[in-house]
């Protein structure tokens, strides 16, 4: 909503700057978007004032409202715009009928008007700096009004209307034309003005089409009319517009103001247009009217809310001031109720609001809330950043909805979330995991020159099962390519192998609680030698490894790409801070190599000894693979050096020779491993 | 032997010792030395099994002169192994000399994103302040994101947010509000809680992107005030941004609060909005079985690309979500 400054004039003598009656606005509730100083040639020096006008406030959507409230800031007092009742010179003889979602109507007939005439230059200027186009003279009288009142008026041509009007709600599939050329199919939740053959307008939204003013229009009925707020919300919308009067209406307009507004606007229509006018004919079911109940307001109450110390004399002068006829004659109970033009005053808590917002919020009391201290929770995504930061990861953030190509990348077969109304196609699913991010952000880096690159990302996935449900989880993944570590004069580093996004992975999950272990995995988009589930009390809670060779070539990558992904809801690392004791008798190691089949894994080999090598294994290290020279060819060389220590005692040689018996057993039985000399 | 003579062979002993250790050039050729004179084949060896041939009245003087020239040796020895010491030591020092302008071998630094780090900054004023970390779904449904915060179908408050739906029939949340429903609906008040996460709205241009941050906070208590709310807002932005921020507020409307307020700091000259908030509509509360009459409440919500633009001086909001290393690397 924009307009002049000085057409506030009409309704107030407000004497101050254009900078102080924005900020006045602003604090009262209006914003102000911004406003620009102009010169006019009718009234001189001017400003265009541009509102922002939240939804509660349908009344601030006209001059009048606006100045309403300047009024009551400013303790001015407010007066109607100048209106004398045309006089007739004929009777219509149109019958109104209205409903309870359309409880009020006013309208009349003009004919033998000057239709070649021009609007008038005050008129026509309010307009320009309100952004309103300019028509005829009929419709800009229209849109004066509009503005000017809030009240939205509709002007038909008379001899296009067919018997009598009524307001009803359409039958289904009712069709109309609108004046854009619109065709829209109705049903019974929409409200229509129709004649004795059908609809004729889109009531509170949008005249039609066929009994729209023309150029060899006669005579024009002139309509102003009062619909419910509920019954023209989201109809406009759903059909995917807006109008100036669709946007009042389900706000609300003021159900007292239709006669008037009809007086006003035949005042300037006759002045411009001369013309004969017809008497009123109207229509009202004042039971359908908004009622508006008395509201209880609890001063003391409301005082303790705010902080404040409203005495019962300025709450009674604000409520005033705002149309609410407050009632004071009980001792801390004020009685108020909302005047016709405000629809946002319902509760209590809205009278509060009200003397706040005149009060001046500013002017509130600031209060400190005291602290509560209680233990804070471990959170694993904070955990497990830092850890990856530390290693020279980069955290990114990427859209939680992808593209179709993407997502068959690296989707995995599950039902997609999809967006309905997606703002491009490439943002059409829900991402399935995070890799797509992950890796267009590494080609988005890559080719802006970073060869080496870490990345990851914690954030939700989604998918849905059969039954529609959203399954959401949050997940952590990380990617890697490139060097291990920078180059530097000395030396050229490696590359980065499985190995290191194994040991990245291993450390992430070392302080977790619980044990991980790592299975080959079948996945699309992994090379399916390089690439391992993570499994979690024998369930699989993410997965590491390369990117497929084909992906690598599809994506036009050069180098190997390796990637993790991991769960966040099955990690937990709230033991990780509390104390665990540690042995105080020495440990004792042995090296042994075993000679297994290539086929083995070192995982395999652990296991086992794991299981074979009694209570007081401490750990298990693999220090050396071997393959070549002195061994089959079908054959490996595993070392691993296995240490033992107890918490309670000393161990002895013959405790461990017989742990070491048992392990070189166990090897040879479930491995055929020999135990190399 | 007779002790002269035995006299005589110590004193040559002891110079010939003394002479040769000043030889040595190294702590190998000095400890073959020490091993000819002291070893188990040694010279003072030799001469100590051939004490026997020495008349019995004089062996033990004999004996003692042996013992002094032991530890005269010993002493030499000792004396030249430090000396040969400091001579390797001075001698590594000056070849050991390397270039230190050359770079050390630094590792590469990863990076927390700005908008992780401007929630983690901001939730932890608000654990100090008592407050528990909360989440909920991004993919929510109309009940928590609209109704339950007081917006009914077709209100046009809805059109404040350009909502993205789902084929399930749900939608993208467009606040972090359905997180208070969902806190209150599962633990009783008091509350204090804090959620921050992802929230959507259809809207993308220079100002905007189709998916943001915002924390949410909810205070339900005993005699949760306006004046509270605005010195909580107040300190909190003290404490982020490190200094006094002139902080206004202002009238506004969000269908779950009543009264409803956005808050402004003074930026560079301009009063520019950072937050919304209020106290929580009665509606939203008795819908959650909230006792009115004895709890009242208090909410707010804020923008984390906008606290991390003002905070970092970011220029552009699309950087967030490029990724660039270049930008990442700042942080």
């Amino acid at each position: 909503m924009q307009f002049s400054k000085n057409w506030l004039n009409d309704f107030i003598d407000i004497d101050l700057s254009t900078e102080d009656i924005c900020a006045q606005l602003t604090m009262a509730g209006l914003e102000v978007d911004g406003f620009e100083n102009i010169n006019s040639k009718i009234t001189g020096k001017d400003s265009i004032i541009k509102l922002d006008i939240t939804p509660n406030r349908g009344d601030c959507f006209s001059v009048l409202g606006v100045a309403r409230e300047l009024a009551v800031i400013n303790n001015l007092k407010l007066r109607l715009p100048e209106i004398s009742s045309v006089e007739y010179s004929f009777k219509d003889n149109v019958q109104v009928k209205v409903c309870p979602e359309g409880p009020s109507y006013y309208g009349r007939t003009l004919k033998n008007l000057s239709l070649d005439s021009k609007t008038d230059p005050l008129i026509a200027e309010r307009l320009r700096l309100s952004d309103q186009k300019l028509i005829d003279p009929v419709v800009d009288i229209t849109n004066y009004i509009l503005l000017e009142l809030g009240q939205p008026l509709h002007a038909f041509d008379r001899d296009k209307l067919k018997g009598n009007i009524s307001v009803r709600t359409a039958k289904n599939k009712e069709k109309i034309v609108l004046l854009d050329d619109q065709i829209l199919e109705l049903d019974s939740s929409c409200l229509v003005i129709a004649d004795d053959n059908g609809a004729v307008a889109f009531a509170g939204i949008m005249g039609g089409k066929e009994s729209a003013v023309s150029t060899s229009t006669k005579s024009i009925f002139l309509e102003s009319a009062y619909f419910k707020p509920s019954a023209i919300r989201g109809k406009a919308r759903r059909f995917g517009f807006q109008t100036d009067a669709s946007l009042r209406f389900e706000r609300g307009v003021d159900y007292k103001i239709q006669e008037l507004a009809l007086e006003r606007a035949s005042m300037l229509l006759r002045k411009t247009l001369g013309g004969e006018f017809s008497s009123v004919t109207s229509s009202s079911l004042k039971k359908y009217f908004p009622k508006h109940q008395p509201i209880k307001l609890d001063l003391e109450r409301s005082n303790k809310i705010l902080g404040t110390n409203i005495s019962k004399k300025s709450a009674i002068q604000y409520l005033e001031g705002l149309g609410f006829s407050p009632d004071a004659s009980k001792k801390e109970i004020i009685t108020a109720v909302s005047p016709s033009w405000r629809y946002d005053i319902n509760i209590e808590a809205d009278l509060v609001e009200e003397l706040a917002r005149l009060e001046g919020y500013d002017s509130l009391p600031l209060k400190s809330l005291v602290p509560v201290y209680k233990k804070a929770k471990t959170d694993n995504a904070n955990h497990l950043t830092q850890e990856l930061v530390s290693k020279g990861f980069n955290e990114i953030i990427s859209y939680s909805f992808i593209g179709e190509q993407d997502h068959l990348l690296f989707g995995q077969g599950v039902k997609t979330l999809e967006v309905e109304n997606p703002i491009s196609q490439n943002m059409t699913i829900m991402r399935t995991n995070l890799l797509s991010g992950l890796v267009n952000t590494f080609i988005y880096n890559l080719n802006h020159g970073q060869e080496s690159q870490k990345l990851f990302e914690v954030g939700n996935i989604f998918n849905i099962d059969n039954a529609k449900k959203v399954k959401e989880k949050k997940v952590l993944a990380g990617l890697m390519s490139g060097n291990v570590s920078q180059s530097t004069w000395k030396s050229k580093p490696n590359d980065i192998s499985f190995y290191d996004l194994k040991g990245v992975v291993q450390d992430l999950l070392s302080k977790a609680e619980g044990s991980y272990s790592y299975v080959e995995c079948d996945v699309d988009f992994l090379h399916p030698g390089m690439s391992s589930y993570i499994k979690h009390k024998n369930k699989v809670i993410g997965l590491l490894g390369s990117l497929h060779p084909a992906h690598i070539d599809t994506l036009g990558l050069k180098k190997d790409v390796f990637i993790f992904s991991i769960e966040l809801m099955h990690l937990n690392f709230d033991s990780s801070n509390t104390y665990r004791q540690f042995s105080k008798y020495p440990s004792t190691s042995r090296d042994l190599a075993f000679i297994v089949d290539k086929s083995v894994n070192a995982g395999d080999l652990e296991r086992i000894i794991k299981s074979s090598a009694g209570k007081s294994l401490k750990e298990i290290e693999i220090f050396d693979v071997y393959e070549g020279q002195g061994i089959d060819d079908d054959k490996k060389s595993l070392a691993l050096s296995i240490t033992w220590q107890s918490l309670k005692t000393t161990l002895k040689d013959s405790d461990i020779d017989n742990a070491v018996t048992k392990i070189v057993n166990s090897v040879k039985n479930e491995l055929d491993g020999e135990l190399r000399v | 032997m007779n002790l002269d003579a035995l006299k005589q062979t110590i004193s040559n002993l002891s110079s010939l010792s003394k002479s040769q250790f000043e030889k040595a050039t190294n702590q190998s050729a000095l400890d073959d030395l020490y091993r000819s004179f002291l070893g188990k084949k040694g010279e003072v060896n030799l001469l100590l099994k051939s004490l026997g041939s020495i008349e019995p009245e004089k062996r033990k003087e004999a004996g003692k002169l042996l013992n002094v020239l032991k530890s005269n040796i010993e002493a030499d020895y000792l004396k030249t192994t430090s000396t040969l010491t400091t001579i390797a030591n001075q001698e590594k020092l000056s070849r050991d000399k390397i270039d230190i302008s050359l770079p050390g071998f630094e590792s590469k630094k990863g990076s927390i994103h700005p908008v992780t780090r401007t929630i983690q900054d901001i939730c932890s004023f608000f654990e100090r302040m008592g407050f528990d970390i909360e989440a909920g779904p991004e993919a929510e449904i109309d009940y928590y994101n609209f109704e339950a915060l007081n917006v009914p179908e077709d209100h046009p408050a809805k059109d404040m947010h350009d909502t993205f739906y789902l084929n399930n029939s749900g939608l993208l949340r467009t606040h972090t509000s359905p997180v208070q429903i969902r806190t209150m609906e599962k633990s009783e008040a008091p509350h204090r809680i804090i959620c921050p996460g992802k929230v959507y709205r259809k809207d993308s241009d220079l100002t905007h992107t189709p998916m943001f941050h915002q924390i949410e906070g909810l205070v339900v208590e005993e005699d949760a005030s306006f004046s509270q709310l605005k010195g909580l807002l107040n300190d909190f932005l003290e404490d982020f941004f490190g200094e006094q921020v002139e902080l206004r507020f202002r009238p506004s409307y969000f269908p779950f609060t009543e009264p409803s307020a956005e808050a402004d700091i003074r930026w560079n000259k301009n009063w520019l909005e950072v937050l919304g908030c209020g106290m929580v509509h009665p509606n939203v509360l008795q819908g959650v079985g909230v006792d009115t009459n004895k709890y009242s409440g208090f909410a707010f919500g804020l923008g984390v690309e906008r606290m991390a633009m003002l905070k970092y001086d970011i220029p552009d909001l699309r950087a967030f979500f490029e990724n660039d290393i270049r930008f990442l690397d700042q942080f």
